[in-house]
């Protein structure tokens, strides 16, 4: 993979030509050149594609003339530090703007491990064998602008029976001198009775310049193999962020997936879709969104069940202060030779700021008759009981409302299961709501 | 009779309501072209305004598209293939039932909703539509007492212009969607009813939809108005007879409340649903919107949906008043191609607004069955409250149940629910009420009369029987 910058204002040659935003020339080529074609039939999602309808990414992408870089770039230890979450001993992986350095990553090693810059992975099994197969991704604009497009990312491998004994945490810096648009790339493949856990961060070195990431991971959860799946989203003021996570999972495999954004960056939006492929797999998707000031948070889940005897568990819980926008859409779709399909989902939200506006949209898409699902959406504020009962118990009001929404947003955090994770989260919830 | 035969038994069944009635129309050439609709409006001698809100809403028409965010294929229509106007030749005027054709009289008895005898026993005063125009209007004298008028929308137009005039639209305009416009320009007739100050309507106004000509499709346009502090339960119920040929409807409903007024609207629709590979059937195409205008003014709408190749409707609620409620209760029933996209919307505008929404949808066969729902919070409605449960049934594993709610809060105040299931019937359930003596087909219609008991209950008397009796023939024997 070659790096190169392309100097055009990136959102102008989206709409204008998307051709001249040549593919970088690898071996990957053919693949590239038909994600562009792809991207360039369907265009940017409006307000009219259904799902965006609640989220105006092109006005995102034309706040800042974005240039399209994959040039790697580097950090330093202070700035990888501050990622760092205090108690957690984890193999430390630090990407910048998608490229592996090598220097501040500890990698770990060992026999039918394999994990490196995706650059350097094209000739592993699991590559040839995973990149780009999920339906979510090819024909998902965004994510064929980054199958196009993309610059590297992280590869990770392992053989069957083979687990990591520590966490990996992946620190993701983003940092340009110019406003950048950055295609960062992922595929992890758990083979076999495979098993890991993997909590990503990010930090944003402060600068003028905004990053916009619009990334891609691919993940792949073999025959009873599992992976735990943290994502951190720690905002910046100058931080744009689209991720799209397209999971498959064979027979008897568990995915679990913990998504939590925090405040500040103005824009995020996360696919996340998990398609079964195997039967007797367990799912679980959890989320929190705290959103405050102007943000705009839309989580779009998709649990696409093909085979029978599968159970999927989703929980989202969205905490929205000033005036905080968050969009949730939960699909599930059954299809009819998934019977005994169990599939369960449910978004609670608590509106705080005056202005703040969530729209959900719970969808069951169900094609069979012997299932169970369900989802349950709620909107509505903190009940006056409990902050009366708090207050005669001389708890301020402001310390009363962030012990609410510990105790609301416990439901998620309780399952985290990192200790070490699960107490940082749970402090930055009550900073933020303390704030 | 084991449960699989049961279930073919019943998923085949033939429409049990299917026959013509042969009358003398007075049919309009097949079209759809400004000459057309000044051919209706001169037919129906309308005024000035009337026609030029046609032609309005024909400009809307030609500029709108057909939708593509539902979930079924819509069926190719040549909207230019249909005659836009039927009527039952006028041989004059009528001032009682017996001077209604009797094979007119006959087809609403096999229907079992003979005007004599609802005249005379329930109390029901029925304004019968046959294929566009009222023919005969019952009660008429005792409403016109209290000041409630309840007439044949050209009626209306004629003898109110000025009510008509003042709220005609004002719930649905003439480009609100495409069958809307399609409806505002050739609508043939329907039903007004405008409750005054103060009245309670004393009885059920019911009207009865029947599609009787081929190549005919009904544009009705039924306009309710409830003036402060009054009360009116409207009732609508539909059968027709079996055709080859799809049959398109599309109707629209109009509701005003305005203060402390309350409107009760029910449906039982049990159109021709056409044949078990799908072939002929009704397009039940409705916009239905009611707006409470005034504070703590109530409008419900309860339907129980039997019937139609494809049903797509969404009953909505504005709720503009402060303090006012809207209720939505419904229950779709799918089997052989059928297919239902129904929900409704609700506007949460004024503050202290509350709204109820309950589906059942039961599906079975090949049918498809949707609900879509919206449920809007705006920045003004402090305190709105919303609680939405919508429930699926699956019968058979070819079927399918989806539901696609959408729900927008724009203020903190506001408390909303939203919660849905989808099952089959248990099979514990089932033993459980055969361990008591209870076959399976009756334990079934037990279980699936309880399931949709929450909306039944909601339905007047007259309606509750049939609307039972129309379930039944897809409640028995359905064991998933």
């Amino acid at each position: 993979m070659t790096s190169d910058t392309i100097m055009i204002p990136f959102y102008q040659a989206l709409t204008e030509d998307v051709n001249a935003l040549a593919a970088p020339q690898d071996s990957l080529q053919e693949l590239r050149r038909s994600a562009l074609q792809r991207f360039s039939a369907t265009g940017l999602p409006t307000l009219k594609t259904e799902a965006w309808r609640f989220t105006n990414i092109q006005r995102f992408l034309k706040e800042y003339p974005y240039e399209l870089t994959s040039t790697p770039a580097t950090t330093t230890a202070a700035v990888a530090n501050e990622a760092s979450i205090p108690g957690l001993d984890a193999y430390r992986i630090v990407l910048v703007n998608g490229h592996l350095q090598a220097d501040l990553s500890s990698i770990p090693e060992g026999k039918g491990i394999r994990i490196g810059a995706m650059s350097a992975s094209t000739d592993a099994p699991g590559f040839a064998k995973w990149f780009n197969q999920h339906a979510q991704v090819n024909g998902e604009p965004l994510a064929d602008l980054n199958t196009a497009l993309f610059g590297d990312g992280l590869f990770i491998e392992l053989q069957a029976n083979v687990s990591i004994d520590k966490p990996i945490h992946l620190v993701h810096v983003y940092t340009s001198d110019r406003h950048a648009f950055i295609q960062p790339r992922h595929l992890w493949v758990l083979q076999r009775g495979a098993a890991a856990t993997v909590i990503e961060s990010t930090v944003h070195p402060k600068q003028e310049a905004v990053a916009f990431s619009n990334s891609v991971t691919e993940v792949v959860v073999a025959d009873n193999a599992e992976l735990w799946h943290y994502n951190v989203q720690q905002g910046a003021e100058n931080f744009r962020q689209v991720n799209t996570t397209a999971a498959q999972q064979e027979r008897d495999s568990r995915y679990h997936h913990f998504n939590i954004t925090l405040p500040n960056t103005p824009f995020t939006r996360n696919n996340l879709s998990v398609v079964l492929h195997g039967s007797n797999t367990e799912t679980n998707l959890k989320g929190i969104y705290l959103a405050t000031g102007n943000q705009h948070v839309d989580n779009y889940t998709f649990m696409n069940h093909l085979v029978p005897n599968c159970n999927s568990n989703e929980h989202y819980k969205g905490v929205l202060l000033d005036n905080a926008n968050a969009v949730f859409t939960g699909r599930i779709h059954v299809h009819q030779e998934a019977q005994k399909t169990n599939a369960f989902q449910q978004n609670n939200n608590i509106l705080i700021g005056d202005k703040a506006t969530i729209n959900s949209q719970p969808q069951l898409e169900i094609y069979a008759d012997d299932v169970k699902c369900s989802h349950g959406f709620t909107a509505g504020q903190f009940s006056d009981d409990a902050l009366f009962y708090l207050r005669a118990r001389a708890i301020g009001e402001e310390a009363a409302k962030a012990l609410l929404v510990n105790a609301f947003t416990h439901d998620v955090t309780d399952e985290i299961a990192v200790p070490a994770l699960q107490d940082y989260i749970q402090g930055q919830i009550e900073a933020i709501m303390n704030n | 009779m084991n449960s699989n035969e049961i279930i073919d038994d019943i998923a085949n069944k033939e429409y049990e309501f299917g026959f013509t009635t042969d009358i003398e129309m007075d049919i309009a050439p097949p079209g759809l072209n400004e000459d057309i609709i000044r051919f209706i409006s001169a037919k129906k001698n309308e005024p000035e305004w009337l026609l030029e809100w046609r032609l309005k809403g024909f400009q809307a028409f030609k500029k709108l598209k057909f939708p593509t965010w539902q979930h079924f294929d819509l069926p190719e229509m040549d909207l230019q293939a249909l005659s836009y106007y039927a009527a039952p030749k006028k041989k004059k005027q009528l001032n009682s039932l017996d001077e209604v054709d009797p094979e007119l009289l006959a087809t609403f008895e096999k229907l079992g909703i003979p005007l004599n005898e609802q005249k005379a026993l329930t109390g029901v005063a029925v304004d019968a539509v046959f294929d566009s125009v009222s023919v005969a209007t019952t009660f008429k004298g005792k409403l016109k007492e209290m000041g409630v008028i309840f007439c044949s929308f050209g009626e209306a137009v004629q003898e109110y212009p000025d009510l008509v005039k003042k709220y005609l639209g004002t719930v649905v305009p003439h480009s609100d969607n495409i069958f809307a416009a399609l409806n505002s320009a050739v609508f043939s007739d329907g039903s007004f009813v405008y409750i005054p100050k103060g009245v309670r309507c004393p009885m059920e106004l019911s009207t009865y939809f029947r599609i009787n000509a081929q190549n005919t499709g009904q544009f009705e346009r039924t306009l309710i108005v409830a003036d402060d502090n009054s009360y009116v339960s409207y009732l609508e119920g539909c059968t027709a007879p079996m055709r080859d040929e799809n049959q398109l409807h599309a109707a629209v409903v109009e509701i005003v409340a305005l203060e402390n007024a309350e409107v009760k609207y029910s449906t039982v629709q049990n159109w021709y649903p056409g044949d078990k590979d799908g072939k002929g059937g009704i397009y039940n195409f409705v916009t239905k919107r009611g707006i409470c205008k005034g504070a703590n003014s109530k409008i419900s709408w309860t339907q129980v949906e039997t019937g139609s190749a494809i049903t797509w409707k969404y009953p909505s609620v504005i709720l503009q008043g402060d303090y006012s409620e809207g209720e939505f209760y419904s229950v779709a029933v799918v089997r052989n191609r059928q297919i239902a996209d129904t929900g409704t919307k609700i506007h949460h505008i004024g503050k202290g607004t509350k709204s109820r929404i309950i589906s059942k949808g039961i599906s079975a066969g090949h049918g498809d069955n949707s609900y879509r729902g919206l449920v809007s919070v705006g920045p003004r409605a402090e305190n709105a409250r919303n609680f939405t449960q919508c429930d699926s049934l699956l019968i058979g594993n070819q079927c399918g149940s989806h539901t696609f709610p959408y729900i927008e809060s724009r203020n903190k105040s506001a408390m909303i629910e939203h919660e849905a299931t989808t099952s089959k019937i248990g099979e514990d359930q089932i033993f459980y009420l055969n361990a008591r003596g209870i076959d399976t087909e009756k334990a079934v219609a037990l279980i699936v009369n309880g399931y949709v008991k929450e909306v039944l209950n909601q339905l007047p008397m007259e309606f509750a029987v049939e609307a039972q009796k129309l379930l039944s023939i897809t409640l028995e024997g359905s064991v998933g």
